[in-house]
């Protein structure tokens, strides 16, 4: 009895779920069935059913080819570096932010930091090349008129490391700090009255006050960060990126792409889409198997 | 989808390895018999020699579509440049060479110092020129089984001479005469500007790119004043030919999916699409309106009003048998295509055209595909580009070295099965 009256009461709340519902089942669990292809030879013509199974096979060639390995490592250098780089900067940027008095300084301060979000990375891709090319970028430019010699910021590996962790951090950091800003006007005001009365400093109170108070946002967003680990962004390292670094840039995104896309090997892209998968199946349940036992904070 | 009902009748691609791939996996009609019965036109239009393209083990998978011009690049230098210097044309890369060094020392063009004495770019038409000339005369075997074809190119990674033709552009490199960043203009989108800004002395390109209306050279002549380009022929080979690639005789891959009940009707179309006159009027639309005929060659209207324009704006997808205008015969289709230029640069496109089919390497053909380059072809490309940044731009002393890495990579990531299956294709073909 209890049960009809609750749906009774609550049916209209249960109805709105249905197209949420509906898109997450048609929309990411439905193209699950294609995932099989990763175990067949996937003929174009007889569709995934007619397609012969093939077994492991395919794992096989793709754990063994060299552009896999290349191309794993890359992607998990890229992800932890700039993990490192990129991470910190919102949370160090939101505290800045947060601490100023100027409503009004704030206000723009954050519309300008968000603008790169919105920007393309094909435009950022043509931005750099301008700003950091060797023969006719700007900094370079200014370099040679300065009588100093070309910084080769695009063309020499390690420089374009630098390139590409900056320019992730200079598209991301102020986007970045909304989650933190939000999460910074739940802590309740007293607490810093009172700590000022007490005498603590600015740092002393963003050391005992605001960063506790960001303790849940910053679990949450490692987790998530984490999780993403083994996945990388297309856009980036391909606008970015160019042949004379293929070393580095070269990574799993672009390697689906040229396999899957441009030779046509469906099954071999599958295969390297799903190992993705699990892998960052495996980050995310480990990171926050490790946020709960280190900070009691998890988003399971 | 492809394996549906609702599959359109004909298809068509570029790339050598999609039509493999579809012919290998049963998804193409084999049009031998329709050809036959239903194509003497087109039969006739296309030639067993670009039909050749459309055959696996004999049998027609694609109607490969025809090119009218098989001439690719020629080199162009700034004229102006060398008559201030009181230098001549250049006729053979070692007298090149010596322009370029006095290009970058005197500055000609008064670049301030920005002087780019050859224009290089990572895109085929600045490398394959200079590449191909190094390479040496092949005999038939070597083109065969050394010749790597990814996508729709031959590429020349284990010929004889290619190593040498990396050193010269190291050469170069690092004696600063050609782009610094070359390696990152994969689309030359710097070098077309840098061309029209009138820093470049010499570079190569499709033989007909500088000359469009409003084109780069256009360009360049409002932006410097005096400034003349001329098409110059100036790469040699050991034997002193200007040795240089040439496109294959097809075009794109026209194919019938298995599931068509309409194989007739495609090739009654295409064989329709054949005919002299049909394909004239394709292409150049209506006469009196559109063009007028001139000693047989199909010149454009300049006045034509803009909705008799507007009838030619989807001619190049309308008329898929054809790469370039077809008018008749090999000397009116090369008349009709510089007839569609600008007057004032029919001249020099002319003679650009003549200098892109002048000593050309021909392509060579399996009577079946060779699945490793399907498989790798793509990937391949990217690592022959790598080759060519990582040589060009190491420190001379470390030439050696990255060339063993780049080529030792090459190798694993498809060049060895390539060459195997090569060698084994060529020799089973000697057998027969």
């Amino acid at each position: 009895m209890r049960g009809t009256t609750y749906i009774r009461r609550y049916w209209q709340l249960y109805a709105l779920l249905v197209l949420p519902l509906a898109y997450f089942v048609i929309f990411k669990y439905g193209p699950m069935w294609g995932v099989q292809i990763a175990f067949k030879d996937f003929n174009f013509f007889q569709g995934i059913n007619g397609s012969k199974w093939i077994g492991l096979d395919a794992f096989r060639e793709v754990f063994h080819s060299q552009d896999f390995t290349k191309t794993l490592r890359n992607t998990l250098m890229l992800n932890v570096l700039d993990l490192i780089v990129s991470f910190p900067a919102p949370l160090i940027l939101a505290i800045m932010l947060f601490e100023v008095k100027f409503q009004w300084f704030k206000r723009l301060s954050q519309t300008i930091l968000y603008i790169p979000h919105f920007i393309s990375w094909v435009i950022i891709g043509g931005i750099v090349y301008q700003v950091f090319g060797t023969q006719s970028g700007l900094i370079n430019n200014l370099l040679e008129s300065l009588g100093m010699d070309a910084v080769p910021f695009l063309t020499n590996k390690h420089y374009w490391l630098g390139t590409y962790l900056v320019t992730g951090m200079w598209q991301s950091a102020g986007w970045g700090t909304i989650l933190y800003l939000a999460a910074l006007t739940g802590i309740n005001r007293d607490l810093f009255e009172a700590a000022e009365v007490d005498g603590a400093g600015r740092f002393k109170r963003i050391w005992h006050i605001t960063l506790p108070g960001l303790k849940t946002t910053i679990a949450t967003l490692l987790i998530i960060n984490l999780g993403n680990m083994i996945a990388i962004g297309f856009d980036r390292p391909f606008v970015i990126g160019n042949k004379m670094v293929m070393d580095f840039s070269d990574v799993l995104s672009t390697y689906v792409y040229r396999t899957g896309l441009e030779s046509g090997q469906y099954t071999l892209a599958t295969v390297v889409g799903l190992f993705q998968a699990v892998v960052g199946l495996v980050f995310v349940l480990g990171a926050n198997f490790a946020s709960k036992k280190l900070t009691e904070e998890s988003i399971l | 989808m492809a394996s549906g009902s609702d599959v359109p009748d004909i298809v068509f691609t570029y790339d050598s390895g999609t039509f493999n791939r579809y012919a290998a996996q049963g998804g193409l009609t084999d049009l031998t018999d329709a050809l036959n019965q239903y194509g003497p036109n087109l039969k006739t239009f296309l030639g067993e020699d670009t039909l050749k393209y459309g055959q696996v083990d004999g049998k027609q998978y694609a109607i490969s579509g025809k090119r009218a011009i098989l001439g690719k690049y020629s080199g162009f230098i700034r004229k102006d440049w060398l008559d201030k210097l009181g230098m001549k044309e250049p006729t053979t890369t070692d007298e090149l060479y010596n322009v370029l060094k006095a290009f970058k020392e005197k500055d000609p063009g008064n670049t301030g110092g920005k002087v780019i004495p050859y224009g290089m770019t990572i895109a085929p038409g600045q490398y394959d020129p200079v590449i191909w000339s190094f390479i040496k005369p092949l005999n038939e075997e070597q083109q065969y089984t050394l010749t790597q074809k990814l996508g729709s190119n031959d590429y020349p990674t284990l010929l004889p001479g290619f190593k040498d033709a990396l050193q010269f552009l190291n050469k170069l490199y690092n004696e600063g005469l050609v782009s610094k960043d070359f390696g990152l203009d994969e689309d030359k989108k710097q070098l077309t500007q840098d061309v029209q800004n009138g820093l470049v002395g010499y570079f190569t390109d499709d033989f007909d790119n500088l000359y469009y209306a409003n084109g780069s050279y256009d360009n360049l002549k409002k932006t410097v004043q005096g400034a003349k380009i001329d098409p110059v022929d100036a790469l040699t080979n050991s034997e002193g030919k200007h040795a240089k690639p040439e496109y294959a005789p097809n075009a794109m891959y026209i194919m019938v999916p298995k599931s068509s009940q309409r194989v007739a009707e495609a090739i009654k179309y295409l064989d329709w699409m054949s005919q002299t006159d049909n394909m004239v009027a394709l292409q150049n639309g209506v006469e009196g309106e559109n063009y007028t005929m001139q000693n047989g060659i199909p010149v454009a209207k300049a006045d034509a009003p803009q909705n008799v324009l507007d009838r030619l704006f989807t001619s190049g997808d309308t008329a898929i048998l054809a790469n370039g205008k077809f008018a008749g015969d090999d000397e009116k289709n090369k008349q009709a295509l510089v007839a569609g230029f600008p007057q004032e640069n029919q001249a020099d496109l002319r003679k650009a055209l003549d200098i892109s089919v002048t000593d050309t390497f021909k392509p060579v053909l399996f009577d079946k595909p060779i699945e490793a380059e399907g498989k790798y072809g793509t990937a391949l490309q990217d690592k022959y580009d790598e080759m060519i940044v990582k040589t060009a731009t190491a420190k001379p002393d470390k030439f050696e070295s990255a060339y063993d890495a780049a080529l030792k990579d090459y190798m694993q990531s498809g060049g060895q099965a390539i060459l195997d299956e090569r060698t084994k294709a060529y020799q089973a073909m000697k057998t027969k």
